[in-house]
């Protein structure tokens, strides 16, 4: 099947306009299943399991410059300002319109973001440690991105990301990626997916004027595996030492070395674009569906 | 003026990736020595170097044009956007 259309009548999905997809049933099964298989790669390094709470600090962001790089992207949580006066403003009014606009009163101020890409807790986890060996971590987070259109499974506001993360050297962290890479390679073998490794760059708001784009044209940092020419389920990432040093994360290469800031690297796989990945190549029966073992 | 010979163009990105770099760079560095591998040049210098290379070649250069490994040294920088004319 060709990733022309969008993806409907797929039993178990249920699909929400403003970009969010219900799982159950096959579905549901298939995407807890996979997220066992990607959990079994992450013990090939013995990673470490954690889970985060779904915002984080806007001022954790601000040390990664994420608010000059994706600002279209970020959603940000926001409360009532806990006036009495406000709120009864809020509740005196129409709270939402027939359009399904909330018609805010005062808001306090927004401290946070729903996360982004749910790696970016774990340096912020682990702000001023300092790490003797290669360190590896495994988390899941609903991400949300702001899109300017959606499309079931392939493009979401609201979409489950797992990723494999290695904290270590420059060295270190590329071996990492290199194995990433064939490992991953070899799952989508073995699930029967047509998948290729292609170099990429993120999605920067304005990224002819973005020192970071430009830092990704020369020195590609970011792979994606890509389905049918376009739809990438997973990517690997290298950050050099942006985040050891933006959270003052340090490793020392070898015992008595002066520690330097530590070096990161991650696998990333984005559920639901498995999903969609599995039901356009092998069609919406789950009997055709292959089977992910752990 | 008179043009800069290839080796005062090479002192001269030398000179400037040691001026820049955040991270020390030690007495063994020469033209082949790896500038992002080793943090001589990370995104936060990235776009002023190429102005430096504007400036050197006496052109301007359009940034959608750049590819991969074309600031991996000061060797394949000379190369690339003076001695070989790119």
């Amino acid at each position: 099947m060709t990733r022309a259309g969008t993806l409907t009548g797929v039993p178990g999905l249920a699909w929400s306009d403003d970009g969010q997809a219900t799982l159950g049933g096959p579905l549901l099964e298939l995407a807890e299943r996979l997220d066992r298989r990607f959990v079994a790669l992450a013990r090939g390094w013995e990673a470490a399991e954690v889970r985060f709470p779904p915002c984080i600090a806007a001022a954790d962001l601000e040390r990664i410059d994420y608010f000059r790089s994706f600002p279209h992207l970020a959603t940000f949580p926001v409360c009532l300002d806990a006036g009495e006066d406000n709120i009864g403003r809020f509740t005196g009014g129409a709270p939402v319109g027939p359009d399904g606009h909330v018609t805010l009163t005062d808001l306090a101020p927004v401290v946070a973001v729903l996360t982004p890409a749910a790696c970016y807790h774990l340096y912020a986890h682990h702000r001023g440690q300092r790490f003797d060996g290669a360190a590896y971590f495994t988390t899941r987070a609903t991400c949300f991105r702001r899109e300017t259109h959606y499309l079931p499974l392939e493009r979401q506001w609201s979409f489950a990301m797992r990723e494999i993360v290695c904290l270590g050297t420059s060295g270190e962290t590329r071996a990492f990626l290199d194995r990433a890479t064939s490992e991953v390679d070899a799952l989508a073998i073995e699930l029967g997916l047509p998948l290729a490794w292609a170099p990429a760059t993120d999605p920067f708001f304005r990224p002819s004027r973005n020192p970071k784009y430009l830092m990704q044209q020369v020195d590609p940092t970011k792979h994606e595996l890509v389905f049918d020419d376009g739809l990438a389920v997973a990517s690997t990432n290298l950050h050099h030492d942006h985040f050891g040093r933006a959270f003052d994360i340090t490793r020392a290469a070898h015992p008595g070395d002066a520690p330097q800031p530590v070096h990161s690297a991650c696998v990333a796989f984005g559920i639901e674009r498995w999903l969609a990945t599995v039901v356009r190549h092998l069609g919406p029966d789950p009997g055709d569906w292959p089977p992910v073992g752990p | 003026m008179k043009p800069l010979s290839e080796e005062e163009v090479r002192h001269a990105l030398r000179d400037w990736v040691r001026r820049r770099s955040a991270v020390e760079v030690p007495e063994t560095f020469d033209d082949h020595t790896p500038l992002i591998t080793n943090r001589y040049l990370t995104s936060l210098q990235v776009a002023d170097l190429l102005l430096y290379v504007e400036e050197l070649r006496g052109e301007s250069l359009d940034p959608a044009s750049l590819r991969p490994g074309v600031f991996r040294d000061i060797d394949t920088i000379y190369t690339t956007f003076i001695g070989g004319g790119a």
